[in-house]
């Protein structure tokens, strides 16, 4: 066992260290918080510190630009994209993790293949399929919410982690479910979704993040503001002329906000490892 | 691992809906863009080129070919070596080996001659940027997260802290990370770098490389041209640091998740036997994580050489074109020089670059791992 | 090996069932004079933001509730100028095709060659609907020009141009000594080493005395180069002419200055400005589209006296560079193309055009526009004597590939203004330059 005072030092050492180097991964956070709070001089000037705090620029970066509706779009796409892949990538990783059949890895090899090409050379076909779809579909695609969501309904990154996860579960599990006659959907549902709780959480949150930061395709995909999301209002503080950075960064605040929430939600359940009930020994 | 065969018919089942939406919005692209490379394609289809765009970015073909030829004479040494027991086999071993070596050599001076140097010098940059970031960030990420997992008693806030620079819009990353490495006297990095009683650099503005500057700084002027190409740029260190400093956070939280999965009663057993916090990590949390930490690599590899947005954003003139990574460079094709069959082209590589490497990380790495069966 | 194969046969799968959009048949130009454009919604896109898109869309709602025609024209917000460029890119291959929509002449150049946008040419000339002779000489004939290309097609209407000045700091000025601002480039290094001696007595910060901040930009580059009467482009466009005494002589100076610390590059966006308005930087060269900005970064900077200037030159009169966006008329149909030049012939009629250029700071391209803005010029003497200098603009190369090259240019300036070799940089810059050209 190591001894007291050896560990208080280590542990005085550690935290030091991770005091320091969270200070550098703040400080950008931390400057974008105190931008928002000052004049559009201050920030013209480059001070550190606002004189006074301009709350107004929240208000005003709300009010200006539409900021709600644009809000409020981003959480229905947000919520859309996520639940799609996660139902998704929980179906196609449980046969490629658990199950044996022909054309596994090629398929694996197939669908890691689409995060090897550059977005932008993926937009125009991509815009070209949805603008097919929009003329061949009984309900619209474009300026509508299915060419903001159904494309990223299901993504390689997503299908790989969750794939990761069920490989470590035992099969004892599979063969202690199947004598109780359940079959794999059954299994996959009732055992397997709950122990991949963490790996589920984590494909959400970043699916979150994805479809809350997008702007290329959105603007692409939309001509009018009926369904743009919140990245596109940020867009529009920025003018020929120089962004106005006090209200850009109010507005940054604010879209950043929800993801924050999600993640303080999401970490919690990393807890110090499940207890796997169902198995002995 | 489960096997029962009946299971095919539930599997594609299963896997239908994501592989339809893949095979429409991932897979259709890519066929599309190979589609455009073949042509001259500004906005509009123009004439085909065949093959030509291709030719322009990696050399005649001839030199391709050499190139490949020397790879599979080498692979095929390999393979001897296993069994190279005679003296004979040796010899053969041996002869493959070199000869399989002269010839790829021989074909990539051959493709480096004649084919598109800018192509080129974004594989090199992209090869320093994913050399530079992926150990860093993979390694860092690990230890963040064994420490934010298991030793801290404060977690939840150091937790937030981490992943900061990943959820901050890259508007205000962008602006700082490009302040602090400014030219200016004044700005962060200089002043840091004064306390070294270091002159002013020129941090993301400078084209130069970091031995190169070492040399001027030793107040050596003249050195073999070498050190100028074979190395990265200090604007790519920069860049290289930001991007570490972004992703590392988003590691640490994949590996944290991979790390709550782990069943407890090994962390418990482990403690009972007495291992201290070292060998727990090594013997228990390692093998136990490793399906993540593989993850994590093959992703981070995989969108290493794709990356862009971190990237682009901290391009200057000054770094002329030392942080153009492939990416950059298919960017620019499109978006400054209108040629979008030209950048399918060389997307196109790009990807058979990456697809390779992933098989050959995937048959390397892949056997490593452990599943816990 | 089967791994590989699996990812060909998907990979042919997709290219097979890889599909272009339908082709726009191009639309012949029938007799104009007999088009009804009665009733035609038209769409309009634009990178405008902030209070440049209010003052558009009063404008637009103007338009539509007085025109004689009844023509709707909705404007649409359609993201920065590469967003704009990507939505012409696919609504060429089968989207659909604005009816205006804002376009650099780079990418308009782009969108002809692909047949997006028609020529405005007849449409100028119409008996019944085009410009009179009057009207048509009001357009300031420089900017016109630039939204030409071979054979008089015009694919551009400019509603609007900034040009680049020399903004300096009058107050420090006047301490060193100065009658006036520069009007040649020795003069212009004197004072700016004199700045250097002599800081601006109400800069707080003596340690940073600077004559100039030198942006790596292009366009800086190409204001000095024309203000010494060389160009970037020889005069038929066939070839780039970047190694040429102008350009080393504008490069030499600023090296030279920097050398001895009277400059300095700019070390971060907006850092010549920031510089500026606490009174380190005495010049900057900037467009005039930033004067409310320097207006309100020096009155909560420091606050001192300020105004504006052509760069000094060594041509006979002063020269300087204009740029902007135009406005082209996507091929749709032969009515609604009418409607939306009727658009953009009101819009860029002289009342709307003081309309416009006081809300979005850009200035106009109709001369007699200058009537209608006395006030505005009381209100705004800086606006004003930059409005004096329209009539001596040059503009930067308007080919295809330009943008690429103004990269290539940056680089250059950078390397050989920090101590590089003039003759290789300047050499491989024309070189690279020349080959872009090739590639179409």
């Amino acid at each position: 066992m190591p001894n007291g005072s050896d560990r208080g030092i280590s542990q005085w050492l550690t935290y030091a260290g991770l005091t320091l180097t969270g200070a550098a991964a703040a400080l950008p956070f931390v400057w974008m918080m105190l931008s928002s709070f000052m004049t559009r001089g201050e920030t013209l000037r480059r001070v550190f510190l606002p004189a006074a705090v301009q709350w107004g620029n929240y208000i005003e970066a709300w009010s200006e630009e539409d900021f709600g509706l644009y809000f409020e779009n981003s959480l229905w796409i947000a919520l859309l994209v996520v639940g799609g892949t996660l139902l998704f990538s929980l179906m196609a990783a449980y046969p490629l993790a658990c199950m044996e059949f022909r054309g596994r890895e090629p398929i694996f090899v197939v669908i890691l293949a689409t995060l090897m090409i550059p977005e932008t050379v993926t937009m125009v076909p991509n815009f070209l399929t949805v603008s097919w779809l929009h003329q061949v579909s009984p309900f619209p695609w474009l300026n509508s919410w299915p060419a903001l969501t159904i494309p990223f309904m299901a993504s390689a990154f997503s299908i790989f982690l969750l794939r990761q996860f069920m490989r470590g579960i035992p099969g004892e599990l599979f063969d202690a479910a199947r004598i109780d006659g359940a079959g794999h959907l059954r299994f996959l549902f009732q055992i397997v979704l709950p122990l991949c709780r963490a790996p589920l959480l984590t494909v959400a949150m970043f699916t979150f993040i994805g479809s809350w930061n997008a702007l290329g395709w959105p603007l692409l995909v939309t001509n009018t503001p009926a369904w743009r999301p919140i990245a596109v209002a940020l867009q529009k503080f920025v003018s020929e002329a120089g962004p106005e950075v006090h209200l850009q960064m109010a507005g940054a605040v604010i879209a950043t906000i929800p993801v924050l929430i999600l993640y303080g939600l999401v970490q919690k359940e990393f807890t110090e490892g499940i207890s796997m009930s169902g198995l002995k020994g | 691992m489960i096997r029962h065969r009946s299971d095919t018919l539930t599997a594609w089942a299963l896997l239908s809906p994501a592989l339809l939406v893949l095979g429409v919005f991932g897979i259709f692209p890519i066929g599309y863009a190979f589609y455009v490379s073949l042509h001259r394609w500004r906005i509009k289809k123009e004439s085909v080129v065949g093959f030509g765009h291709y030719a322009k970015a990696l050399g005649e073909p001839v030199w391709l070919l050499c190139l490949v030829a020397g790879l599979a004479l080498l692979l095929l040494s390999r393979q001897l070596r296993s069994r190279a027991t005679s003296a004979g086999t040796r010899a053969t071993f041996l002869a493959l080996l070199a000869v399989g070596g002269l010839v790829a050599v021989r074909g990539f001076i051959g493709m480096y001659e004649t084919g598109d140097l800018r192509l080129f010098n974004a594989f090199k940059v992209t090869l320093f940027y994913a050399m530079g970031t992926i150990p860093c960030e993979v390694a860092g990420a690990l230890v963040l997260a064994y420490l934010l997992f298991r030793i801290l008693t404060v977690r939840g806030f150091f937790r937030i802290l981490y992943f900061l620079p990943y959820i901050t819009p890259m508007i205000a990353t962008a602006v700082v990370f490009r302040t602090i490495f400014s030219p200016n006297p004044g700005s962060l990095a200089n002043r840091f770098w004064s306390i070294f009683g270091s002159s002013n650099q020129r941090w993301l503005q400078e084209s130069r490389t970091v031995p190169a500057l070492l040399l001027q700084g030793m107040g050596i002027d003249v050195y073999p041209e070498w050190i100028d190409t074979v190395f990265p740029s200090l604007a790519l260190l920069c860049v290289i640091l930001y991007n570490i400093w972004v992703y590392i956070g988003y590691d640490t939280v994949i590996l944290l998740a991979g790390l709550s999965a782990i069943p407890r009663h090994y962390f418990e057993a482990a403690a009972i036997d007495g291992a201290s916090q070292w060998q727990q990590f090594r013997h228990v949390t390692l093998p136990l994580i490793s399906p993540t930490l593989f993850f994590i690599t093959l992703v981070a590899v995989i969108g290493t050489f794709k990356a862009f947005n971190h990237i682009y954003i901290m391009r200057t003139a000054g770094a002329q074109d030392s942080v153009d990574v492939a990416s950059v460079l298919i960017f620019d094709q499109i978006y400054q020089y209108h040629t979008a069959g030209y950048a399918s082209a060389l997307a196109l590589i790009l990807f058979v670059a990456i697809l390779m490497l992933t098989v050959v990380q995937n048959r390397l790495l892949g056997r490593r791992v452990f599943y816990g069966d | 090996m089967k791994k590989h194969k699996v990812v060909w046969i998907c990979l042919l799968a997709g290219i097979l069932s890889g599909c272009v959009g339908p082709e726009q048949a191009p639309q012949d130009v029938a007799d104009l004079e007999s088009i009804n454009p009665a009733g035609q919604e038209i769409v309009f896109w634009y990178q405008h933001t902030r209070i440049r898109e209010e003052a558009l869309q009063e404008m637009i709602a103007e338009f539509n509730g007085t025109n004689p025609h009844k023509i709707q024209v909705r404007g649409e917000f359609a993201g920065g100028y590469g967003d704009i460029y990507n939505k012409m890119v696919v609504g060429l291959q089968g989207g659909s095709l604005p009816d205006l929509v804002v376009a650099y002449q780079n990418q308009s150049l782009e969108y002809h060659a692909a047949d997006g946008i028609v020529d405005l040419g007849p449409y100028i000339k119409s008996s019944a609907w085009g410009l009179s002779e009057a009207e048509h000489t009001d357009y300031v004939q420089a900017f016109m020009q630039q939204d030409q290309i071979a054979g008089g097609v015009q694919i551009g209407l400019p509603p609007n141009r900034s040009i680049e000045v020399i903004y300096y700091n009058a107050d420090w000025l006047q301490e060193l000594g100065a009658e006036g601002p520069p009007e040649s480039w020795q003069e212009f290094a004197r004072l700016c080493r004199a700045a250097r001696d002599q800081p601006f007595s109400g800069n707080e910060n003596k340690e940073r005395s600077l004559g100039f901040v030198l942006d790596e930009d292009a366009s800086r580059l190409a204001s000095m180069v024309f203000s010494r009467g060389g160009s970037f482009l020889n005069e038929q466009g066939s070839a780039y002419t970047l190694d040429t005494p102008e350009v080393r002589a504008s490069l030499e100076l600023m090296a030279e200055l920097l050398a001895d610390g009277s400059v300095e590059m700019m070390g971060e966006a907006y850092g010549d400005q920031t510089a500026f308005n606490v009174g380190e930087c005495l010049f900057i060269l900037r467009s005039t589209s930033g004067l409310p900005f320097v207006q309100e970064g020096v009155e909560s900077g420091v606050g001192f006296e300020w105004d504006v200037a052509p760069p000094p030159h060594t041509t006979p009169g002063p020269v300087v560079n204009f740029y902007g966006a135009s406005i082209s008329i996507g091929r749709t149909t032969q009515e609604r193309q009418l409607a939306a030049w009727l658009f953009l012939k009101w819009f860029t009629e002289p009342s709307q055009q003081a309309r416009w250029v006081q809300a979005s700071n850009y200035f106009p391209a109709r001369r007699s526009t200058q009537e209608l803005l006395t006030e505005y010029f009381q209100t705004n003497p800086r606006y004003q004597r930059a409005y004096a200098l329209l009539d001596y603009g040059t503009p930067e190369p308007a080919v295809a590939g330009y943008d690429g090259v103004r990269r290539m240019i940056s680089q250059a300036v950078v390397k050989v203004v920090q101590g590089g070799k003039i003759d290789p940089a300047l050499q491989k810059l024309q070189r690279e330059a020349n080959a872009t050209l090739e590639i179409y």
